[in-house]
């Protein structure tokens, strides 16, 4: 009984508000931005070094590194821009109906007017695994998302965390800002591509002899070769921690954990594969679709390369908000 | 040099003040939208309950009381909305919070109404309008959270008193009586009879 007060004693202090929860994760996710933006820059800068030093002139390098932003950016710029139209299209989403999907339809309607956002356009995907996603450029062009799975098998509480957590994806406007990420990852990757193709096909001219110039070159090759995987790996940290952000708003909106929670645990309880999710796809969902793949893989390395934080974890952080 | 550095600091130190200035306007509009919106779905849902009135009154003839109190209600909404009074409109909302429970009792304990398809949709209706008015005023409460945390909190403290940003009150809620006590009969834990 004592120890049970103590236990009682202790989880009240690291119970912390709502606001506080919000708070901190706002800090972690600048910092992880930080993180990002300084590791980016630092890999163009030393590969556009290696490419200077590589070629024999100066001005060459960060030329390479403007080509790199404007491939990588056309190229995700379709997938940012029509964002919600070309997932709908894949997942094979129908629009909502007021009257078939009260329940999705009113608890989106309600907690946009709680959220201060415009009402989204909502969309149902016919598959019996519980699962949702939100979408879209901004709060005008966005789309929320839900399996019929997840509409029956959740009561409102529960689906009012859900749908709660979707419009703060849309509200922290995560979209757009993983949009950019996955453009500068895109632009890194490219740039290592360049370097190890030139190396390889040894097209260099007039290289620069001497010590400084052969350690930048290897520096560079190393980069060539790490960066893309290191600069995916902080993608998708700021994946997982956009989640733990977009929990902690959910809760900012509902003012019931309790809802998440048990939503979160039904889920993942559920070992239905959804069969509409595929690889481009599975970052945007509440859930990983590809639940028990994704448990598998060596030891604590295997939680490196995750869109979604453990279920465990995002549970605990949920349990702590009061 | 000095030049470039002083110009830098001036041009942040001006995008502060106008980023500051347009949050406190427009956190101020926006309180005034989400307090409208809260008439707004109040006045949806005086609008529901004629219908489902209507339909449950053959059922409940003997629960009297209850569409005295709902009729009752909706008068008060339908006033208070038209004064645009915000304390009134949460008064006449809580009102109805009131009623509705009893008659989703006297719902429940009749079994033909409770299988009768256009009731229950008009019960689920009714907790939809309940939760869009407190999620109205929700947002109204967040609103005025931000506004008055950033109000005081320093740097932007030093903007809002300069620009005379006076506090908003949003949802007036009185800082002493019942909702603030606790009773003894709050302490004992609740029994639940099954």
């Amino acid at each position: 009984m004592e120890s049970y007060g103590v236990l009682l004693l202790y989880s009240r202090i690291t119970m912390i508000n709502i606001y506080e929860a919000q708070a901190a994760n706002k800090r972690k996710s600048l910092a992880i931005m930080v993180l990002f933006v300084i590791f980016i820059t630092a890999s163009v800068y030393i590969l556009s070094q290696a490419f200077s030093v590589y070629l024999g002139y100066q001005p060459g390098g960060l030329g390479f590194a403007g080509i790199a932003l404007i491939i990588s950016g056309l190229m995700s710029f379709g997938s940012y821009y029509y964002s919600d139209k070309i997932v709908l299209k894949i997942s094979g989403a129908k629009p909502a109906d007021r009257k078939r999907d009260f329940k999705f339809f009113t608890v989106a309607e309600n907690l946009s007017i709680a959220a201060g956002l415009p009402k989204p356009k909502l969309y149902v995907i016919e598959d019996s695994a519980p699962n949702a996603f939100a979408t879209g450029r901004d709060p005008e062009h966005a789309v929320v998302c839900a399996t019929t799975g997840l509409i029956v098998k959740l009561n409102r509480t529960e689906l009012e965390g859900v749908i709660a957590h979707e419009l703060s994806h849309i509200k922290n406007y995560d979209i757009r800002l993983m949009s950019i990420v996955v453009v500068l990852v895109g632009m890194v990757a490219l740039l290592g591509d360049f370097f190890l193709r030139m190396s390889f096909y040894g097209r260099g001219r007039g290289r620069k002899s001497g010590q400084v110039g052969a350690i930048i070159l290897i520096v560079g090759l190393l980069f060539a070769i790490l960066s893309p995987i290191i600069a995916k790996l902080i993608q998708l940290a700021v994946a997982r921690q956009r989640e733990f952000f977009a929990d902690a708003s959910s809760v900012a909106i509902t003012r019931q954990p309790s809802g998440l929670i048990s939503a979160l645990k039904k889920i993942s309880a559920d070992h239905e594969p959804l069969e509409v999710a595929n690889k481009a796809t599975a970052h945007l969902y509440i859930v990983n679709p590809f639940k028990d793949k994704a448990k598998s893989g060596v030891g604590r390395f295997a939680g490196l390369f995750n869109t979604h934080p453990p279920m465990g974890q995002r549970i605990k952080a949920l349990q702590k908000m009061v | 040099m000095m030049e470039i550095f002083l110009i830098a600091v001036a041009v942040i130190l001006l995008i502060w003040v106008v980023t500051t200035y347009n949050f406190f306007v427009s956190s101020k509009a926006r309180i005034k939208a989400a307090i409208q919106e809260i008439g707004n779905q109040l006045k949806r849902q005086a609008n529901l309950i004629p219908n489902l009135q209507s339909s449950v009154k053959g059922y409940l003839k003997h629960e009297k009381r209850i569409f005295k109190d709902l009729t009752d209600a909706r008068r008060a909404i339908s006033s208070a909305v038209k004064s645009g009074d915000i304390q009134k409109m949460a008064d006449a909302g809580a009102k109805l919070a009131s009623v509705l429970p009893s008659l989703k009792i006297a719902v429940e304990d009749t079994p033909e109404i409770k299988g009768s398809k256009t009731v229950t949709n008009l019960m689920d209706e009714l907790r939809d309008t309940a939760d869009k008015v407190m999620y109205a005023r929700r947002l109204v409460i967040d609103l005025t959270a931000d506004y008055n945390v950033r109000r005081v909190k320093m740097p932007s403290a030093i903007l809002a008193s300069i620009f005379k940003f006076t506090e908003q009150p949003g949802l007036i809620t009185p800082e002493k009586g019942e909702h603030v006590e606790v009773s003894s009969g709050d302490l004992k834990t609740p029994k639940v009879k099954l």
